[in-house]
């Protein structure tokens, strides 16, 4: 590669310190609009307030677990890597099944049974457009989140479907060593996908596969089994979540797919927080926190909530450009 | 060693044909045990087929292979590997974000339960490393931040896990510097002396030379020949690579140089090449040549406003100029012909009148509008004056053979006229017919008092068509040659840095950087 003979000259050690900057800056503007809030914002550092913020995140967080998950395993690149963007759209598909079939009066284990395997049937779906139909994952997964909306659509003749039951009540309203359970479950859910991410050989592999596909054919990986794997999981994350939305909104909601922009957002911004810019779970878990955090401080400050999406407007351009300009000093090597 | 050994990797009578052209034509090749065997070719001579049949990847035609006396007649990857063959290629495939030791253990981790020990494998890294090879790595380091050298290392002792017996290295040392690539020798000979039988592939035969025990040639599909590189010259084993008639093929009607058109002072651009001086006169065709990471290519480059050189002078036309991108460079007069014609050089879903009268519309619009005709007249006008075969200015230019399109691609920047044509490998991959042609071309453009550049790795061609020939070596001027006295063993034997040659160019060499070893 010529050009990276060019580029190659660039010292490791400017790009070493603007990873630096990037990673202390990200946690001390975290730091920063915490600090703001906590002066600002009246009862922003209660413990009930935090306890709240991390109950509110648990949707987005958990979404964005999943998405971290698919941008791992399909590389980092923002329109040739992984994407998921049915999401938002899986979990009111997956909300609005539990719904239906709990107000059917399908029992329990089997409602949730059936829901997490809707989940996983739309991730196996993407996995299988992506995989085996080779459609860049920008494309397939915008076809199969219309399509999946659509289903909602059918399924709910795009209305509420209140429902309620034991496991939702638990969710909702229950509390553990004066945490809410919503938060136990984001940082559950956030533990074992940290470990299976960060922690197991399948995790690293799965970065292999990301990052370097031939690097991971040639050491015998199965690449596309892994890639498929990642869109499980998103699938699964998608299901988890749409319990979290069943149980906050006590059932199936319509406009779901608002989600998607803040999923987004979060994901790319958990990379500013890893040493080496790529996502990663506890990244994503942070910035699903700091985005908690913005919105719950604009809401005790009156201002209203457009703004948040302004904001997340901002940091997504922030983030993608600041890693892509890193990225292009990396060259070719 | 006695006699009753069988060496560590036998191929006999290998055979391997895609379509109708034989690449490998009844290949052998016998590594000894505990020897370094070199193989070297010219790009085509069929080393990248040895070596993909070799991996397993492709299937021969006929003949045996035999790893420590055990025949086969084919084998699949899994099975050479699981024979203890192992490749080191030219890319390093480690991925940039891994620290070094989960990028030495990955696909084989050292785990705990269902974890991986981060730090245990960065412990045994840092201690196979010290045992291979007496060498630290920053502790923490991610593959990114580590020079080429040191990820070939890392490629190197990832291969070495698996406890190899034979390792193939296929081009190892392109894109390393001159330090780097003393240091892979040395680590070379070390892991022959340690037991392992190694086959070395490399262009660079003065790496041969001082690393390989035996050496074998190849040529158009066949080992010419074994020898000894300490016993033969590099000169010599040059000449048993090209062995090629210079055919009357090549048209070069005598033209009086005019006018200056491009001088470069001392221009230089990071790593890629320095110290470069060149001028080139109207009506001049020049060639140029290199290995790859020999700075040709990013030379060209930067003519053509896509690599910024950062030190020395470009006068065009008697003016310094910078050109900082390409549309400056077409300001200027300057044409460039890109290798990759499929991506860069025609659009392919376009029509044959489109894509001629592209790079020059304004000739063709008045007050903003297209006019056909004239579009029409003037590819139909260059239609004929190529040869371009098409059924017609409409057809799509994907629908064209290779050689066509090329002649497409040429045309484009006919349609305007030119100063500068800069053609880079105007003729890879094309058939010998449809190359002529491009040639008449070459030799039409400089009729018309333009001056050409020719960057090209085929030999002959380049001692053809030109007047002048540069060959570049690892970023400098290795020689500058008059066409109409080099032969190709010479010109080859420059750009490999072989010893014997380099003293008797016209121009003396800038830096003597192969010093005997």
């Amino acid at each position: 590669m010529p050009s990276s003979d060019v580029l190659g000259q660039v010292p490791g050690f400017s790009r070493q310190l603007s990873v630096l900057l990037l990673r202390r800056g990200s946690l001390l503007a975290f730091a920063g609009i915490l600090a703001v809030f906590a002066v600002t914002a009246p009862h922003f550092l209660s413990a009930g307030n935090i306890a709240n913020v991390f109950a509110q995140s648990a949707i987005l967080g958990i979404l964005a677990f999943g998405l971290t998950c698919v941008v791992i395993g399909g590389g980092s690149h923002v329109v040739s890597g992984g994407l998921d963007l049915s999401l938002a759209a899986n979990l009111g598909v997956c909300a609005a099944v539990y719904s239906s079939l709990n107000n059917a009066g399908v029992n329990a284990p089997q409602a949730i049974g059936l829901t997490l395997m809707c989940g996983l049937a739309v991730g196996a779906l993407n996995g299988f457009t992506v995989v085996v139909l080779r459609l860049p994952p920008l494309l397939a997964t915008l076809a199969s989140m219309n399509l999946i909306a659509g289903l909602e659509l059918v399924l709910t003749q795009n209305s509420v479907l209140p429902t309620d039951s034991a496991v939702l009540d638990a969710l909702v309203d229950g509390v553990w060593l004066h945490v809410p359970a919503l938060a136990w479950v984001l940082l559950g859910t956030g533990l074992l996908l940290g470990l299976l991410i960060q922690h197991s050989p399948y995790g690293l592999r799965l970065y292999a596969v990301g990052e370097y596909p031939e690097a991971a054919r040639a050491a015998g990986l199965n690449v596309k089994a892994y890639v498929f794997s990642s869109y499980l999981l998103a699938g699964l994350c998608a299901a988890v979540a749409a319990f979290c939305s069943a149980a906050y909104f006590s059932g199936s909601t319509t406009g779901s797919g608002d989600l998607l922009l803040s999923v987004v957002a979060i994901t790319f911004l958990g990379v500013v927080f890893s040493r080496r810019l790529v996502a990663n779970i506890p990244g994503t878990l942070l910035a699903a926190l700091l985005l908690g955090f913005l919105i719950n401080g604009f809401q005790l400050l009156n201002i209203a909530s457009f703004w948040v999406n302004g904001v997340q407007g901002v940091l997504i351009l922030l983030v993608v450009a600041l890693s892509s300009a890193l990225r292009q000093e990396e060259g070719g090597q | 060693m006695t006699a009753e050994t069988p060496p560590a990797l036998h191929l006999q009578g290998v055979f391997k044909r895609f379509g109708p052209t034989r690449a490998l034509d009844g290949v052998d090749l016998r590594v000894e045990r505990g020897s370094i065997h070199g193989l070297v070719g010219e790009n085509g001579a069929g080393k990248s087929t040895l070596i993909k049949v070799l991996a397993g990847i492709h299937r021969a035609d006929s003949g045996t292979l035999a790893v420590d006396g055990q025949v086969f007649s084919a084998l699949s990857p899994r099975q050479v590997e699981a024979l203890g063959v192992h490749f080191i290629h030219q890319e390093r495939l480690l991925p940039p974000s891994f620290t070094v030791g989960e990028a030495l253990f990955f696909g084989h981790e050292l785990r705990y339960g269902p974890f991986i020990r981060r730090r245990a494998q960065a412990r045994e890294a840092a201690r196979l490393l010290r045992e291979y090879f007496d060498l630290e790595f920053p502790p923490g380091a991610l593959v990114s931040e580590l020079d080429s050298a040191q990820r070939q290392i890392l490629q190197i002792t990832r291969a070495l896990l698996a406890k190899p017996k034979i390792l193939v290295f296929d081009e190892p040392s392109v894109s390393l510097v001159k330090r780097e690539v003393d240091q892979l020798l040395a680590i070379i000979r070390r892991l022959r002396d340690q037991g392992l039988s190694i086959l070395y592939i490399s262009h660079y035969l003065q790496e041969i030379e001082c690393l390989c025990d035996r050496v074998t040639v190849l040529r158009n599909g066949r080992a010419v020949a074994v020898v000894d590189p300490r016993t033969t010259s590099t000169a010599h084993i040059a000449r048993l690579m090209v062995n090629r008639e210079v055919s009357d093929m090549y048209p070069k009607p005598v033209i009086t140089p005019g006018e200056v058109v491009l001088e470069l002072k001392g221009l230089g651009a990071g790593q890629a090449y320095r110290d470069m001086d060149l001028t080139l006169r109207r009506g001049e065709v020049l060639g140029l040549t290199g290995l790859v990471g020999s700075g040709a290519k990013p030379l060209l480059k930067s003519l053509f406003g896509l690599v910024q050189p950062d030190r020395g002078t470009l006068h065009f036309q008697g003016q310094v100029i910078r050109l900082t991108s390409p549309r400056a460079a077409v300001h200027h007069g300057i044409a460039l012909v890109p290798e990759e014609r499929r991506s860069h050089g025609v659009a392919p879903l376009l029509s044959v009148l489109e894509n001629l009268t592209l790079a020059g519309l304004s000739r063709f619009s008045r007050y903003g509008l297209l006019s056909a005709r004239a579009q029409a007249q003037e590819s139909d006008r260059l239609i004929a004056e190529l040869g371009i075969k098409t059924a017609g200015h409409d057809a799509a230019v994907q629908h064209l053979s290779g050689g066509n399109q090329q002649k497409v691609a040429l045309g484009k920047w006919l349609s305007r006229d030119g100063v500068l044509y800069l053609l880079d490998e105007p003729t890879v991959g094309i058939d010998i017919g449809a190359k002529v042609e491009i040639y008449r071309l070459i030799a039409r453009l400089a009729q018309q008092g333009a001056a050409v550049l020719v960057l090209s790795s085929d030999l002959p061609e380049l001692i053809g068509i030109t007047d002048r020939i540069l060959v570049m070596h690892r970023g400098t001027l290795a020689g500058t040659f008059d066409a109409r006295q080099v032969d190709s063993d010479r010109l080859l034997a420059c750009a490999t840095g072989a010893r014997e040659t380099v003293a008797t160019p016209l121009t003396p060499a800038r830096e003597p950087e192969h010093a005997f070893v």
